[in-house]
């Protein structure tokens, strides 16, 4: 199974270990209960290892040897035999991934085990970590089917392993966090699911089409069908399912004006929730507007692109100067993500295959550099007990490897050359000024606002504090004299800062398929749109 | 040298690292195929350096063997210099037809273009980001100084950082980030195009940030190091933008696809001067952020918080070049006899303009300076102005058609760019060492633990008399002091003298607006010659002011050798590499190094002919007023204040024992009066541009984020809270319906599903 379909196989095992390892301790007799609540932690790790091993081997084409820069726009690769799941509404299992998806699935596979490795001590361990893989196969479900009624159910799964993550191990307001987190995201997401409902409605293909309602929700099916005669015949009805989808995407990106619910989540969850939060979860926004807004629609895209412009712009830079403002590290670093993400809908804005690969990189890079600044954030947490920026100083001292992680985080954030973030901002500012010309004066005025907070931060947490063997600390410490970080959580880190370094020096890795990808979506979807549309430069 | 020879044994590590290049000599390898090992060797023991010493920190090998990675740093930055020398002997001998190979692809990506009413994917014109070398006379000479002042301040800093207390076991830190440095500084020199020269300049301003705020737990430090990373931010943003622009005017950032014909865009089509010249500006905006210039200079004072041989390295030799390496590649835009784009000739005024005003301004506030590595920091923002000054003039005279004149002043302007260097670069580890001497002085009169804080061994209202004390010091200080005021036939003299003919040669041809800078340079290269002069006597001469600098001595190994070399460089270097025509060989009018005249004394009359008595009468007026201002007005007004003989009984070197009691002959002159009035006040504070920036800032983005974030929290965050509450109270109706009947229940969901998927039907 693991050779011949590869992406059942790493989304449905660890949804299966995972909750085999919940349910069965609370079935099975005491002793083996215990026994498997001692194992739980390691066995989940494996699983994890292993899934990381296999999409590794997928790219460098041990497994299924992919020519990954020859993927077009509309194939997939290793697709497996269709599974009829629910045969009266045309519900079938399917699955395949491409230059879109691979790196995201890659970049899931890669941070699980990380975020399990720096909560290795987490409280209750036998039940974290086998949430965290169910966590795992909910994301690269969403990543890897094809069938759009299933990618709404992994779509709304990832919400549960999150919400009791926050809710059991999140900080004094979790339970507020945790209601908010759900509650919010849900709504949006049923708001995409009615615009979801009506594209499954216009589908015509019969050999797909489930016994009762004629109608199916492949996906592979109705982007086809969207190049051809348009899935939806009304113009007006089309483009507000498209406003339907982009409220449902931009709420989980999150983009403003509705992204508030990521503060609370972020401030309140654990270390791995955020991790995983910031680096997978929020690309799941990216990933789905891409995958279906865009490509079924590239006619409503191209009509609301100045709405994109303004969303993506209000989001970098208000984002940017809500950051400033700031006094908790974590809520800090949660609001550079909404600037960050930004940056998404601008490179989709320019409608350059360059902006949208820029846009591309962007979510990869950022599912690297966040989950570190998270993990940073986390660690301060653990050791020094609070999050106040300021409270407590000169922590070059105390805990050398926390600022050096500290230092590469901030830094890859605020897009330092050779670090991963800074190929895709670039890319995206060169389609940006070959489209709109001094409007870049808007996201190069926030790259210095972006420097302005992190290096205050660190002004006021790596560095001062007079004399170092004095220094300042904080009151929650309670004059203990913190520790450096824990091994878990600096080989995590160490890890995590390695990857930033190695995707900076070499963006190529994915960079070459992203690319690749983009000129072809281009071609397929978006110039025809774009000559109809009559767009001029 | 009476250096313990422990010490030396220490050198025998970079033996290794030495071998490499012989080696690949000897099997006939090209010396353009390695030239990664120059960026390669650096950035792998950044690692190792930063690694091994954060885990082997206070481990006995590590600590007195390898000097806290310092000799590794050593080792690897002598790969990089034989590696450069070995390719600049290549250079040389091949008069500048050197292979470099293709360079490699590292982003690429299409571009869409609109053309025939409809949008396609361009099939040619634009490429993507490669990665390979470009070696001309600019960047080979870069390079030299790059790699050789790199690693002559490694050394020094060996014996500067190691025997510092303060540092407490973190010195792999900063040969870390040392070594990190220069690997961004080469990378930057030998880059093929725009964006990796961005790439590389900006790991230049992390590592100076990194290491301004070395001594992370001062305030101070880390003010300064968010300072200096912020404002060169600033420019490095416009730069972002200018590559930005540049990309769409050629479709490509490469050095050689975009000088080989400026004035031709991508698809064949006419370059538009207005936007050319707005690009180009937006990339001096770059430049004046990195070479600290008006209005962006108010970092590199305060960057003096570092230790100091990142001051010598950084932000005197090497990364502030960084700059007028940017404004000198701008060079093949303007030049209309080889393709360039006509009608730019006001970026050539607005640099020269920005460069005057630079270098009056600097010199000014360093005239008040106590401070004597502030001194040392003014002194080089107003000799990088200088330098652009003269690159501004070069830009004019090449764009309005004056390709003779605009090529010697080039070239002067990138002589002066390497003897500042090299004059800079002493001088600073010159400082650093009566630093560290007074500062050992210090400690060994006071011990450790009852000394006073508010002792600052960089105030030289401490010093005085240190002549005697420090020999070498004071030499090497004498003849860098001499270089950068211009004395007659030193170092510095003769390019600077180039620079500032040159641009009045520019006025006197037809650029009325650089009148203003042409003044400028005159009047500051007398006041040059009064700070330069201040400092030396205020630090050497006269009767000491401060009892401990009896106990001041020249003991620390390591820190002596680089000043004897580079004395020499500056002292004969500049009239030597004149003599050899430098000044044409750096801007491209002659393809190698060599005396031109039949015989060397011929050669040596043709120079001090052209220096001293030019054709023109009016540039030989210009000439004779630098010098007089420069050489006597200069040094006898500071004398006057500041000289005086030494201690009866103190022995010195014969000339500088001469210097000092000539120095005396002058008298002495009060200028209480004028320390205390409001000019030296306000130079004092900076001319206030740290108090207006700061003013602004605090006045306008603090409150405004404050705002926002208190927007973000009860506006935006409020209406949801609201909508959620509000719905809590519709729910409180709507529990009336909620009769507690599941048959209710799965009535009402049918109900709500059936009508849901009706709505959506019948909308079809």
């Amino acid at each position: 199974m693991i050779t011949s379909d590869p992406l059942t196989f790493i989304t449905i095992s660890p949804i299966a270990l995972g909750l085999a390892l919940l349910i069965i301790p609370n079935i099975a007799p005491p002793s083996m209960a215990d026994y498997i609540r001692k194992i739980s932690r390691s066995l989940s790790m494996s699983l994890a290892l292993a899934i990381f091993a296999i999409t590794t081997m997928l790219f460098l084409g041990q497994i299924g040897n992919t020519d990954w820069l020859n993927i077009t726009q509309g194939t997939y690769v290793f697709e497996n035999e269709p599974v009829i799941l629910l045969e009266s509404i045309g519900v079938r299992w399917t699955v395949g991934a491409d230059a879109l998806s691979f790196p995201m699935i890659w970049l899931t596979a890669m941070l699980i085990p990380i975020s399990m490795l720096v909560e290795w001590d987490a409280k209750k361990g036998h039940i974290f970590h086998p949430l965290i893989l169910i966590m795992e196969g909910a994301l690269l479900g969403v990543f890897v089917v094809l069938d759009l009624f299933v990618f709404y159910v992994f779509w709304e799964l990832t919400l549960i392993p999150m919400f009791f993550l926050i809710l059991i191990w999140g900080g004094n307001d979790r339970r507020y966090a945790s209601m908010k987190f759900f509650i919010y995201t849900f709504t949006a997401s049923v708001l995409m699911l009615i615009g979801i409902l009506v594209m499954y409605f216009n589908t015509n293909d019969p050999n797909l089409a489930g016994t009762l309602t004629g109608h199916h929700f492949d996906l592979v099916s109705m982007t086809m069908q969207s190049s051809g005669d348009g899935l939806i015949a009304s113009n007006g009805l089309r483009h507000f399912v498209w406003i339907l989808l982009l409220v449902g995407f931009a709420t989980k990106m999150p983009s403003v004006p509705v992204h508030t619910w990521l503060p609370d989540a972020h401030v309140q969850a654990p270390t791995a929730g955020s991790m995983l939060l910031a680096g997978v979860m929020l690309k799941m926004g990216a990933y789905g507007f891409i995958r279906i807004a865009v490509t079924i629609f590239p006619e409503s895209t191209i009509i609301f692109s100045s709405l994109l412009i303004i969303l993506g712009m209000a989001s970098l830079v208000y984002g940017a100067i809500v950051c400033m403002g700031q006094t908790n590290l974590k809520r800090m670093v949660a609001y550079s993500s909404v600037s960050h993400m930004g940056l998404i809908f601008l490179g989709i804005a320019t409608m350059q295959p360059l902006g949208i690969a820029g846009a591309l990189f962007m979510m990869f890079a950022h599912g690297i550099i966040s989950p570190l600044l998270f993990a940073v954030a986390g660690a301060f947490k653990h050791h020094y007990h609070t999050l106040e920026i300021g409270s407590m100083r000169g922590i070059a001292h105390h805990s050398p490897w926390l600022a050096g992680h500290m230092m590469l985080g901030w830094m890859a954030s605020l897009g330092l050359p050779l670090l991963a973030g800074f190929v895709a901002e670039v890319a995206v500012m060169i389609a940006f000024w070959m489209t709109f010309g001094w409007l870049v004066l808007l996201p190069a005025l926030t790259l210095i606002i972006t420097a302005v907070y992190y290096l205050t931060s660190m002004q006021r947490t790596i560095f001062e504090g007079g004399d170092p063997h004095v220094g300042i600390l904080p009151e929650s410490l309670h004059g203990e004299e913190p520790r450096d970080i824990t091994w878990h959580e600096n080989t995590g880190m160490l890890i995590l800062g390695a990857l930033t370094i190695i995707f900076g020096i070499m963006p190529f890795i994915f960079w070459d398929m992203m690319s690749e990808w983009s000129t072809d979506f281009m071609i397929e979807t978006l110039i025809s749109a774009m000559n109809s549309q009559g767009v001029k430069p | 040298m009476g250096e313990n020879k422990q010490e030396w044994d220490r050198l025998l590590y970079i033996i290794p690292f030495l071998l490499v290049v012989p080696y690949l000599y000897l099997t006939n390898e090209n010396s353009t195929d390695y030239w990664w090992l120059i960026i390669a060797s650096p950035f792998i023991f950044f690692f190792i350096i930063a690694i091994v010493g954060q885990i082997w920190n206070k481990h006995n090998f590590w600590v007195n063997n390898l000097k806290e990675g310092g000799v590794l740093g050593l080792g690897a930055l002598s790969l990089s210099l034989s590696t450069s020398i070995w390719m600049i002997c290549d250079y040389l001998s091949d008069h500048g037809h050197v292979e470099t190979g293709e360079p490699l692809s590292w982003l690429s990506f299409d571009v869409l273009t609109y053309g025939d009413d409809s949008w396609s994917i361009a099939t040619s014109g634009f490429s993507g980001i490669g990665f390979g070398i470009y070696l001309d006379s600019l960047s080979i000479m870069l390079l030299f100084v790059a790699t050789f002042l790199c690693f002559l301040i490694c050394w020094f800093a060996i014996g500067y950082m190691t025997t510092d207390s303060i540092n407490d076991n973190s010195n792999h830190r900063f040969f870390a980030e040392f070594v990190l440095f220069s690997m961004g500084m080469f990378g930057m020199v030998l880059a093929d195009n725009f964006l990796w020269l961005f790439i590389f300049w900006e790991i230049m301003g992390l590592c100076s940030y990194l290491l301004i705020g070395f001594y992370y737990w001062k305030p101070s430090a880390a003010y300064a190091a968010k300072k200096a990373f912020l404002t060169t931010r600033v420019g490095d943003v416009f730069l972002m933008i200018g590559l930005l622009m540049l990309y769409d005017i050629y479709g490509s950032l490469d050095f050689a696809v975009v000088f080989d014909h400026p004035d031709t865009g991508v698809g064949g089509v006419a370059v538009d001067s207005a936007e050319l010249q707005t690009a180009l500006l937006m990339l001096f905006i770059g430049a004046v952020g990195k070479s600290a210039q008006f209005p962006l200079h108010v970092w590199l004072p305060d960057a003096m918080e570092g230790p100091t041989p990142v001051s010598a390295l950084i932000h005197a030799a090497t990364m502030v070049n960084a700059g007028l390496y940017l404004v000198a590649r701008m060079v093949p835009f303007v030049d209309i006899h080889h393709h360039g784009v006509a009608g730019m000739e006001e970026l050539g005024l607005i640099v020269a303009w920005i460069g005057g005003i630079t270098a009056f301004m600097a010199a000014a506030i360093a005239f008040v300076q106590n401070d004597i590595k502030k001194v040392l920091a003014y002194s080089t923002m107003s000799q990088l102005a200088y330098i652009f000054t003269g690159l501004g003039a070069t830009l004019w005279l090449f764009n309005s058609g004056k390709h003779h004149a605009g090529a010697l002043v080039f070239g002067g302007s990138l002589f002066h760019l390497f003897n500042h260097a090299m004059a800079k670069g002493m001088l600073f580890m010159a400082s650093g060492s009566v630093i560290h001497e007074v500062h050992h002085a210090h400690d060994h009169l006071h011990h450790h633990g009852d000394d006073d804080h508010d002792f600052d061994p960089q105030d030289m209202r401490n010093m005085g008399g240190l002549a005697s004390k420090l020999p070498v010091t004071a030499t090497a200080m004498m003849f860098g002091s001499m270089s950068i005021i211009g004395i007659p036939l030193i170092g510095g003299f003769w390019s600077k003298e180039v620079i500032i003919a040159k641009t009045w040669y520019a006025y006197f041809h037809g650029a009325e607006e650089l009148i203003g800078p042409a003044l400028l340079l005159l009047a500051t290269a007398g006041m040059t010659g009064f700070y330069m002069s201040r400092m030396w006597f205020m630090t050497f001469a006269g009767e000491p002011k401060n009892q401990l600098v009896d106990h001041v001595h020249e003991t620390t190994p390591w820190i002596k050798t680089p000043l004897v070399i580079l004395s020499i460089i500056t002292a004969i270097g500049g009239f030597g590499l004149a003599l050899y025509g430098m000044v044409d060989w750096l801007s491209g009018e002659e393809n190698h190094l060599s005396i031109h005249k039949a015989t060397f004394l011929k050669q040596v009359i043709y120079e001090l002919d052209h220096a001293f008595l030019p054709d023109d009468l009016k540039l030989r007026y210009v000439g004779w007023t630098t010098i007089f201002l420069s050489f006597i007005i200069g040094p006898v007004m500071a004398a006057r204040i500041y000289g005086g003989a030494l201690k009866e009984g103190e022995k010195a070197t014969p000339v500088i024992h001469w210097l000092t009691s000539l120095s005396g002959k002058f008298g002495s002159q009060n200028v209480d009066e004028i320390a205390n009035s409001q000019l030296a006040d306000a130079l004092q504070n900076r001319l206030y541009f740290d108090d207006l920036y700061e003013g602004i800032l605090a006045r306008t983005i603090i409150p405004f984020s404050n705002f926002t974030a208190w927007f973000d929290r009860t506006v935006i965050d409020g209406v949801i809270k609201q909508i959620e509450s509000n719905s809590v109270l519709g729910s409180v109706q709507i529990r009336k319906v909620t009769t507690g009947s599941a048959r209710d229940y799965i009535l009402m969901a049918a109900v709500g599903a059936l009508s849901i998927f009706a709505l959506i039907w019948g909308v079809n």
